[in-house]
C-alpha cells in the first residue's frame, strides 16, 4: 500500500511537476542609469502561460508610488515599449515593474535617475529595494559576437556579426533582443520576482485596457443590480457602449484597441429610474501589493560620474532638440464608418444663419422637429417622429460632443457661436436593447468634453491605452557641427534568432563603456544573455 | 506514513487547482449583440409578400468590422433591400443599418442556406444592394430579390377593403467578377448562350446537351454557370 502510495506521488510529482513551475516575466531596458528627461526602453517577455494580451509596466519610485504607467499589447507573449522619465523625477533608485492585471507574478528592475537639473544628492544615500528571489541569467557561451572591436573612436561605424547555433536556435522562445548602450561600471542593478495578490473581480484584458468599476445604491451604499452604465469616448466619430450591472454591481467596457490616451466619460442611472446610484471606476495599482522593502545605499562614486555627465549631454541633445525615439504610426483597424447613433438626415450649422442667443431660439428657428421648451425653468426636449408623424413623447438621446447628457440644462445655454453642427435623427434607434425616441446629437465648437458635469452618476477619466509602436531614433548621417549625444546606440527588441545576425551602429560622440548585449528567454522561462563591451575613446 | 502520502497528495491537488482557477476569469458583456438599427414599421397591407420568407427565420449576420453575430431571427425586406431582426429582449422589428453590415445567411426550416452580400451596383439606381449568392466561383451568378408597389386592377383584400396596388416580385440577375462587374442575366437557354461567342455557343450547347442541363430555373442556370467554368469556357462580359 505504501508502496503504491509513493508511486502515485512521484507521478503525480512528475505530471504536476510542469503546471507548478514558478513562471516569471522577463523584463530588460536599454540601460542601466538615466538622466530625468530621458526615454527609457524596455522589453517584456511574459510566461508562456499568460492568458492575457496586455502587459503593465510602471516606473516606481521609493515610496512605492507609481510614477509613470503604460500597457502594451503582448505579441507572440512578448512586448517592447518606452517610458519617458519626467523631468520631475527626482534623483534616486526606481524600480520598473512588470505583470498584467490578472498574474500573481511579478517582476522588478532596479533602475537609477539622476535628475539633470539636481544632480546626486551630496549625501551619496538613497533609498534601494532589498533584493529577493533574483532573476539568474544566464551566459550562453556557444553564442559567438564577432566583429566588434575593444575601442573605437566617436563616430566609428561598426560591423558586428552574431552567430548562433542552430542546438541553441531550437531552444529559443520568441525573439532576441539586442541592444547597445552605454553602461556603468560598478553598477549592476538586480532583475527580481515578487508575488502578488491577484486582483478579484477583475477581467483578463485581451485586445485592449479595461475599464471596470462598480455601482452602488447611493442611500443603501449595496451594490446595484440594472444599473445602466453608458461609456462615451468624445471623437469624430464618438464612441459609446453600454452594460447592465448584476446583482454585484460591476461593470467593466473593453477598450479595444485604442491607443495613446484616451478622454472616457462614465455614467449611469437606474435603468427603472428610481433609485440614484454612484459610480465608482477602478484604477488598481495591480503592482503595489509585490512591491518590496526599500533600504538605504550608498550611491557609487562612479554611478555618480556617469550620471553628471549624462546630465549634461541630456540637457545639450534637449538644446539641440535631438529625438530619442519615432513613434510609429498605429495601424487602426477597420472602425465604424458612421456614427452608432445612425446617419442622420437633417444636419444644421447653426453658424451659417443669424446669431441666435440660446438653444431655445436656435431649437424654435432653425431645428425641424425638435422641440426644445423652458417651461417654469425646467427643459425639455422633444422630437418629431418622421415614420409616425407625430411627436415621441419620450425624451430622445442627447448627446454632446458624442457624450449622452441627461441633463438638459447643459445645452440650454448654448447659442450659435457654441455649436458647430447639430444632428437630428427622427426615428427610433436601437443600440442593442437600448431604445432612443430619436437622437439630437450637438457638436460644440470648441469640442469641450468636459462640460457635462461631474457627480455621483458621471465620471470622467483620461484612460492610458495601448501605447503605440516605437523605435529608436539611430541617426547615420549625422553633420558632423551636431553633437551626437545618443548613450543607445542600438535597441532592436524583436530579432529573429537565425544562425547569423549582421548588425551596423554608428559609435555616438559619447565616450565611456559600452556594451553589446543579446538577451531572450529559452523554452523553459529561462533568461538568457551574451554581452561584450567595448569603450569609445 | 500511508496517510501523510495522502494528504500531501490532496494539499497538491488543491494547490494545481486553485492556480488553474485563477486564469480562468472571462470578461463581460461588450460581446453582447449590439446590433444598431431604426424600429421597423409595416410597410402597407397589399396583396403579394414584400419580404423574402413569410416570417422571421434563422439566420446569422456578417458585419462590417469582421464580427458575426449568428442564431439571430431575420428577414429581408425585398421591397425595401433591408435586413430586418427580431430583438427578443426589447420584443421589436428593427432594420439593421446597412452601412453596418457586409452580408447576412438565412437558414431555412428545411436546413437551406441562402448567403446573401452586400455589393456596390453601378448600374442603373446605383447604390448598395443585397444579393443572393446563387453561385460563389470564378464568376459569380448574384440574384438581386426586389419586389416592387406597382397599380394593379381594383381588388378586395381579405377583409373586403378596396385596394389597387400590389407587391410584385422582380427579380434582377447578374454574372459578376470583380475584374469585369456586372452582367445582366435572365434565366433561359438562350440569354444563356447570347453571353459566348459564336464559336463557344455551340460547344455550349453540346455540353448542356451532354449533361442533360437545362436551363429553366435558378438551379440549373448555377448548374449551367458551374459546367462552363470547369470546361473553361470564356463569357463575353
Amino acid at each position: 500500500m505504501k508502496k503504491k502510495l509513493l508511486i502515485l506521488l512521484i507521478l503525480f510529482t512528475v505530471f504536476t511537476g510542469k503546471a507548478l513551475e514558478k513562471k516569471h516575466f522577463a523584463l530588460f531596458s536599454d540601460r542601466d542609469t538615466y538622466a530625468s528627461g530621458e526615454t527609457l526602453f524596455l522589453k517584456v517577455v511574459a510566461p508562456s502561460d499568460e492568458p492575457s494580451g496586455v502587459v503593465k509596466v510602471d516606473l516606481i519610485n521609493s515610496a512605492g508610488k507609481i510614477v509613470v504607467e503604460i500597457s502594451k499589447k503582448l505579441t507572440n507573449q512578448q512586448a517592447d515599449g518606452f517610458i519617458y522619465l519626467p523631468d520631475s523625477l527626482s534623483s534616486g533608485f526606481y524600480l520598473l515593474g512588470t505583470t498584467t492585471k490578472i498574474s500573481s507574478e511579478l517582476t522588478f528592475k532596479e533602475i537609477y535617475v539622476s535628475n539633470r537639473f539636481t544632480g546626486i544628492p551630496e549625501t551619496g544615500l538613497a533609498l534601494g529595494p532589498k533584493i529577493t528571489n533574483q532573476i539568474v541569467e544566464k551566459e550562453v557561451p556557444e553564442m559567438q559576437i564577432q566583429g566588434l572591436v575593444q575601442g573605437y573612436k566617436a563616430r566609428d561605424l561598426a560591423r558586428v556579426t552574431l552567430r548562433l547555433p542552430d542546438s541553441f536556435i531550437s531552444q529559443i522562445s520568441g525573439n532576441l533582443l539586442l541592444s547597445v548602450s552605454q553602461t556603468t561600471p560598478g553598477y549592476n542593478p538586480a532583475t527580481f520576482s515578487a508575488n502578488l495578490q491577484p486582483l478579484k473581480d477583475t477581467v483578463i484584458e485581451k485586445d485592449g485596457v479595461i475599464v471596470e468599476g462598480i455601482v452602488k445604491d447611493l442611500k443603501t451604499g449595496e451594490p446595484f443590480k440594472n444599473g445602466l452604465i453608458f461609456m462615451s469616448i468624445p471623437d469624430s466619430l464618438p464612441r459609446f457602449d453600454f452594460f447592465l450591472t448584476d446583482t454585484d454591481g460591476r461593470f467593466n467596457f473593453n477598450l479595444d484597441n485604442y491607443y495613446g490616451n484616451i478622454p472616457v466619460v462614465v455614467q449611469g442611472f437606474d435603468k427603472n429610474e428610481k433609485r440614484v446610484i454612484k459610480i465608482a471606476v477602478k484604477h488598481p495599482e495591480v503592482m503595489t501589493s509585490g512591491l518590496p522593502d526599500f533600504e538605504s545605499r550608498t550611491v557609487t562614486p562612479e554611478l555618480r560620474k556617469i550620471a553628471e555627465k549624462n546630465n549634461d549631454a541630456i540637457t545639450f541633445s534637449k538644446i539641440f532638440n535631438q529625438k530619442e525615439i519615432s513613434i510609429q504610426p498605429v495601424q487602426m483597424p477597420k472602425k465604424e464608418s458612421y456614427p452608432f447613433y445612425g446617419l442622420a438626415k437633417s444636419v444644421v450649422y447653426p453658424n451659417l444663419f443669424i446669431d441666435l442667443p440660446d438653444f431655445t431660439e436656435i431649437s424654435r428657428e432653425l431645428l425641424t422637429g425638435v422641440k426644445f421648451r423652458a417651461y417654469n425653468r425646467i427643459p425639455t426636449l422633444q422630437i418629431f417622429n418622421s415614420s409616425q408623424h407625430t411627436y415621441f413623447n419620450d425624451s430622445p438621446l442627447l448627446l454632446l460632443d458624442g457624450i449622452p447628457v441627461r441633463d438638459l440644462s447643459v445645452i440650454k445655454n448654448l447659442g450659435s457661436k457654441e455649436i458647430k453642427r447639430v444632428e437630428i435623427i427622427q426615428s427610433e434607434r436601437h443600440y442593442g436593447n437600448l431604445t432612443f425616441p430619436g437622437v439630437l446629437a450637438i457638436y460644440s465648437a470648441k469640442a469641450d468634453y468636459l462640460r457635462p458635469v461631474e457627480s455621483d452618476e458621471l465620471v470622467r477619466l483620461n484612460v492610458e491605452g495601448i501605447q503605440p509602436e516605437a523605435s529608436l531614433n539611430t541617426v547615420l548621417d549625422q553633420k558632423e557641427s551636431i553633437p551626437d549625444l545618443r548613450r543607445v546606440l542600438l535597441w532592436e527588441p524583436s530579432i529573429k534568432p537565425e544562425q547569423s545576425i549582421n548588425l551596423d551602429f554608428k559609435v555616438s560622440d559619447i565616450q565611456g563603456s559600452y556594451k553589446l548585449l543579446i538577451r531572450g528567454t529559452t523554452r523553459d522561462g529561462s533568461v538568457f544573455y551574451k554581452e561584450q563591451s567595448f569603450e569609445v575613446n | 506514513m500511508a496517510n501523510r502520502i495522502i494528504y500531501i497528495i490532496m494539499l497538491l491537488g488543491l494547490l494545481t487547482a486553485t492556480s488553474s482557477m485563477a486564469q480562468d476569469q472571462e470578461s463581460g458583456n461588450w460581446d453582447t449583440e449590439k446590433i444598431k438599427g431604426t424600429r421597423h414599421f409595416p410597410y402597407p397591407s397589399y396583396s403579394g409578400n414584400p419580404y423574402l420568407t413569410d416570417k422571421f427565420i434563422s439566420g446569422e449576420i456578417d458585419f462590417a468590422d469582421g464580427e458575426k453575430i449568428e442564431k439571430l431571427f431575420l428577414r429581408y425586406s425585398t421591397y425595401r433591400d433591408e435586413v430586418i431582426y427580431f430583438n427578443r429582449g426589447i420584443s421589436a422589428q428593427i432594420v439593421i443599418d446597412k452601412l453596418s453590415i457586409s452580408g447576412f445567411t438565412l437558414f431555412g426550416d428545411d436546413g437551406t442556406k441562402r448567403v446573401f452580400r452586400q455589393q456596390y451596383f453601378n448600374g442603373f439606381n446605383s447604390g448598395n444592394r443585397f444579393f443572393e449568392v446563387l453561385s460563389d466561383r470564378e464568376i459569380t451568378l448574384l440574384a438581386y430579390r426586389s419586389v416592387v408597389l406597382q397599380y394593379c386592377p381594383v381588388y378586395n383584400n381579405e377583409i373586403g377593403i378596396v385596394k389597387n396596388m400590389e407587391y410584385v416580385p422582380s427579380f434582377n440577375y447578374y454574372l459578376y467578377t470583380n475584374k469585369d462587374g456586372y452582367i445582366p442575366i435572365k434565366i433561359g437557354k438562350n440569354p444563356f448562350l447570347s453571353k459566348f461567342t459564336k464559336p463557344n455557343q455551340k460547344l455550349v450547347r453540346k455540353l448542356l446537351r451532354q449533361n442533360k442541363i437545362t436551363i429553366k430555373d435558378e438551379p440549373g442556370m448555377v448548374k449551367a454557370l458551374e459546367l462552363v467554368e470547369a470546361n473553361r469556357i470564356a463569357i463575353n462580359f
